[in-house]
């Protein structure tokens, strides 16, 4: 009993010597000082953040329309007549909210990539949902994006059930800092939100090999639902996944920030969407603290790189 | 980024240093020159002290000249009163005496003089002053004088000062031959006092007397008690006449002091006086004004929110606690870790909850979430948009609260009658809230959302509720700048939240 009060007493201490980010110092020493609220708007609407990516060299997933008026909702079969898939999504969504994949459509049938049928009138309604404001921060009008499907490179296939996982990359002063990836669980219900039980994988930054995974913040080695070694996972074409980070950087002129990625198999990785806010669940997967590593990108990293450079740097650190 | 954050934490921490003096300050004023107590229940005495005056009348024209009593600091006057039909008032207010005066009066004559006092909490009975002049040497005859020196000397031998030993030694149980020379074995305290003076004008040490009432309840017909007052080390101080005890008693006035008669009657005979005593209650805050009027605070009380019509002050007592309540919320949330929904939902709860009572708000607040999100669920199959969806719930709660005080009343219900005090917006906000978390997260999380939010707000409910808490919030309302820079300094507490402790707890272990 002693012995376990002891032990907990003497966590702040030991979590400050692990270099552990709390929350409280999240927000205050390095959101609020790393990032300006103005530029908050880049990252938080989507429709920004690919413009503003496009021209600066990041793919992302290619926009097909943007629906911002309740009148234009009835018209969006016209918006993707070109396209077989779309996704729809909500342009200040979060936590995959309100992203919906359509994989194969008729005039009137829709068909989800788990095999759900949707009507016409689902998919009216589910706009009608987002320029309602239902899926964004605060309830505020919204618009819905409809972008072209990402085709997952299979690799990652047999790690995930259902949802496709998106490798998250925290950049600090347009470092690559620290770096998972999120795979889907049949109890996160195929959503990559650790909350809601999904598998987060750290990965070594300057390799993109996983060092070891949790579940409720608990390690695990293999994928529950696929019984896959999740500790063999090599995330490849780990340089462009770090250039797109490095890049955001660039883009955005946030010090703090996580870049999601996803691995198309014919384009090669994509920036899906950008995060001024990204949580500290990353610490668990990857077993060591950020203020660590902040302070070390802080004190010894040299600044005025260009993108390149840094991640050149970032892989050649020690 | 150190430095610019340091600076901040240094500004607001002098802000908290100085608000914590400013309240110091104004707190020290409320207490000690307002009256103003920390406890609640805490209730100021109000004595009524009557003297009753009767006499017959001569037949000429009738004067009564009352001594208006030289009340001591620890006592003020709430009010003075005299009840005498017919007679007319002067306050004659160099000598400090009211004088009555009638004429052509028969029969008993009774006449009433009622003071109010209070306590003002300044318990000495010790008054320091300028040293008066020697006392003159009282003129006594050969023998007298001699009995006196023996007392005197023989006093010497006594424990105490001065007053002390000689009241001591004339009030020995045996008593040595120079008191019974002086004095009578049955001796009236007018006796006993004029021995007692004589003993110390011979010693050089200024003396007079005092005479005061011990207040207690409802006390009839007596006479004010004697009591000495002595000159010794620069102060006047009291004495028991009887025991020597020195100080005030408790719970005394002092109702006059010097040799100055109680009450001169002309045209009058067999005047009489007879003083009786009456406690009432009442409560600090209602005496504070006249408390502080007294010490000539009267300026700083009347832009006080004590001076406000009571409408106005029970609208800013319930005001004064919302900040500690958001202060419990803010330590919830940032210190303890726990995630409610939104800030002000758990404390909006909470406010609620002190209004309806614990068990009854709990109650309804679980009737109208439970159902509210049954109907909630129901509705998400008509696929309504957001605006409308809410402002529908948002009518369902207020349709709910309805039923609710109906059956209320019907059945006598108090549980249900609380219903009213929920704020309608918030309760639907929860109920939108819970209900879009349990489809997109599931019911777990739902609940969790909820339960955490209530287990903030019962928490605040029971700070906030507290008697104590409240009265302090509220007479003493500058601590509320002291929280405003608690919370503002809380905005930059930097350190782990207590349930980050558990959460990184596994990367804890494994560096071990
Ligand atoms: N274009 C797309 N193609 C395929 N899947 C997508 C696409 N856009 C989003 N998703 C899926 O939805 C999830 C959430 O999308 P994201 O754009 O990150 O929105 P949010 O801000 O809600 O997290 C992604 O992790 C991915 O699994
Ligand atoms: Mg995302």
């Amino acid at each position: 009993m002693w012995q376990a009060i002891k032990e907990f007493c003497s966590r702040p201490r030991r979590l400050k010597e692990s270099g552990i980010l709390g929350m409280n110092c999240r927000n205050y020493a390095v959101i609020s000082a790393c990032n300006k609220r103005s530029l908050y708007p880049l990252v938080d609407d989507k429709v920004q953040t690919k413009l503003l990516a496009n021209k600066i060299g990041i793919t992302t997933p290619g926009l097909i329309g943007v629906i911002e008026h309740q009148y234009d909702v009835k018209n969006f079969l016209e918006y993707v007549k070109n396209y077989s898939e779309f996704v729809i999504k909500p342009a200040h969504g979060s936590g995959g909210k309100g992203v919906m994949i359509i994989k194969s459509y008729t005039q009137d049938a829709f068909t989800t990539p788990s095999g759900k049928q949707l009507t016409f009138n689902d998919i009216y309604q589910h706009i009608s949902n987002i320029l309602s404001g239902l899926y964004s921060l605060g309830g505020k009008y919204d618009v819905a994006v409809i972008e072209e499907l990402v085709h997952f490179s299979n690799i990652f296939e047999k790690y995930s059930y259902q949802g496709i996982p998106d490798v998250r990359v925290i950049v600090y002063k347009g470092y690559p800092a620290m770096a998972m990836t999120r795979l889907s669980t049949a109890e996160s219900g195929g959503r990559a939100n650790l909350h809601q039980g999904a598998i987060g994988v750290g990965l070594d930054i300057q390799t993109g090999n996983s060092l070891r995974a949790v579940q409720h913040n608990v390690p695990v080695s293999i994928h529950p639902d696929t019984k896959e070694d999740l500790l063999s996972i090599k995330v490849p074409l780990w340089r462009e996944h770090l250039e797109i980070a490095s890049k955001a950087y660039e883009m955005t002129d946030l010090g703090y920030l996580g870049a999601d990625i996803v691995l198309d198999r014919d384009k090669g990785p994509m920036m899906l969407e950008l995060n001024a806010r990204p949580g500290l669940a990353i610490q668990i997967a990857n077993g060591r603290g950020l203020a660590g590593v902040i302070e070390k990108i802080e004190k010894t990293y040299p600044k005025n790189l260009s993108w390149k450079e840094r991640v050149d740097f970032v892989l050649n650190a020690h | 980024m150190l430095k610019k954050f340091l600076t901040v934490r240094a500004i607001l921490t002098f802000g908290l240093i100085c608000s914590l003096i400013f309240a110091i300050y104004s707190m020290y004023y409320k207490v000690a020159l307002w009256g103003l107590s920390f406890n609640p229940s805490q209730k100021a005495n109000v004595w009524t002290i009557e003297a009753h005056i009767s006499f017959q009348p001569t037949g000429e024209p009738i004067k009564v000249s009352i001594a208006k009593p030289t009340i001591s600091d620890d006592f003020k006057i709430l009010d003075e009163n005299i009840v005498a039909k017919k007679y007319s008032t002067i306050k004659d207010g160099k000598n400090n005496r009211i004088i009555l005066s009638a004429k052509n009066m028969s029969g008993e004559q009774n006449l009433y003089y009622q003071l109010l006092l209070f306590d003002n909490e300044q318990n000495s009975g010790k008054t320091a002053a300028s040293a008066p002049a020697k006392p003159k040497k009282p003129i006594l005859d050969e023998q007298t004088e001699l009995n006196m020196q023996q007392l005197i000397s023989l006093a010497q031998e006594m424990a105490g000062d001065a007053p002390q030993k000689i009241i001591r030694f004339v009030n020995q149980d045996t008593p040595d031959a120079s008191v019974v020379a002086l004095l009578p074995m049955k001796k009236s305290p007018q006796e006993l006092l004029d021995t007692i003076q004589n003993a110390l004008s011979i010693q050089g040490i200024p003396n007079r007397r005092a005479r005061g009432i011990k207040l207690e309840e409802s006390k009839k017909s007596f006479t004010p008690d004697y009591m000495l007052e002595a000159y010794v080390d620069g102060q006047w101080k009291l004495y028991d006449i009887n025991t020597g005890k020195k100080g005030k008693p408790e719970n005394f006035v002092l109702y006059q002091r010097g040799g100055i008669s109680l009450i001169d009657v002309e045209g009058g005979e067999n005047s009489s006086i007879q003083f009786s005593v009456m406690k009432s209650i009442t409560s600090t805050t209602k005496l504070a004004s006249k408390r502080a009027a007294l010490n000539n605070q009267e300026n700083s009380f009347n832009n006080s929110i004590f001076n406000l019509p009571i409408l106005e002050q029970n609208t800013i007592k319930w005001l004064t606690i919302f900040p500690l309540a958001i202060l419990v919320i803010v330590l919830m949330r940032n210190v303890v870790g726990i995630q409610t929904m939104g800030t002000f939902t758990p404390m909006l709860l909470s406010m609620a909850l002190v209004k309806t009572g614990f068990w009854p708000g709990l109650i309804c607040f679980t009737i109208i979430v439970t159902l509210g999100l049954l109907i909630r669920a129901l509705m998400s199959k008509f696929n309504l948009l957001l605006v409308p969806r809410i402002s529908a719930v948002v009518i369902f709660v207020i349709l709910m609260m309805q039923a609710l005080t109906l059956l209320g009343f019907r059945f006598s219900l108090d549980i249900a009658l609380s219903a009213v005090f929920f704020p309608i917006i918030i309760m639907a906000w929860i109920i939108e809230r819970a209900s879009i978390t349990w489809e997109e997260d599931g019911a777990k999380n739902a609940c969790r959302e909820v339960i955490n939010s209530l287990i903030v707000a019962i928490i605040t409910y029971f700070i906030v509720s507290n008697d104590y808490i409240r009265h302090i919030m509220y007479v003493f309302n500058e601590l509320n700048i002291v929280i405003l820079f608690i919370v503002m300094l809380l905005g930059t507490y930097t350190g782990y939240r207590l349930t980050e402790l558990r959460r990184f707890a596994p990367i804890i272990k494994e560096n071990k």
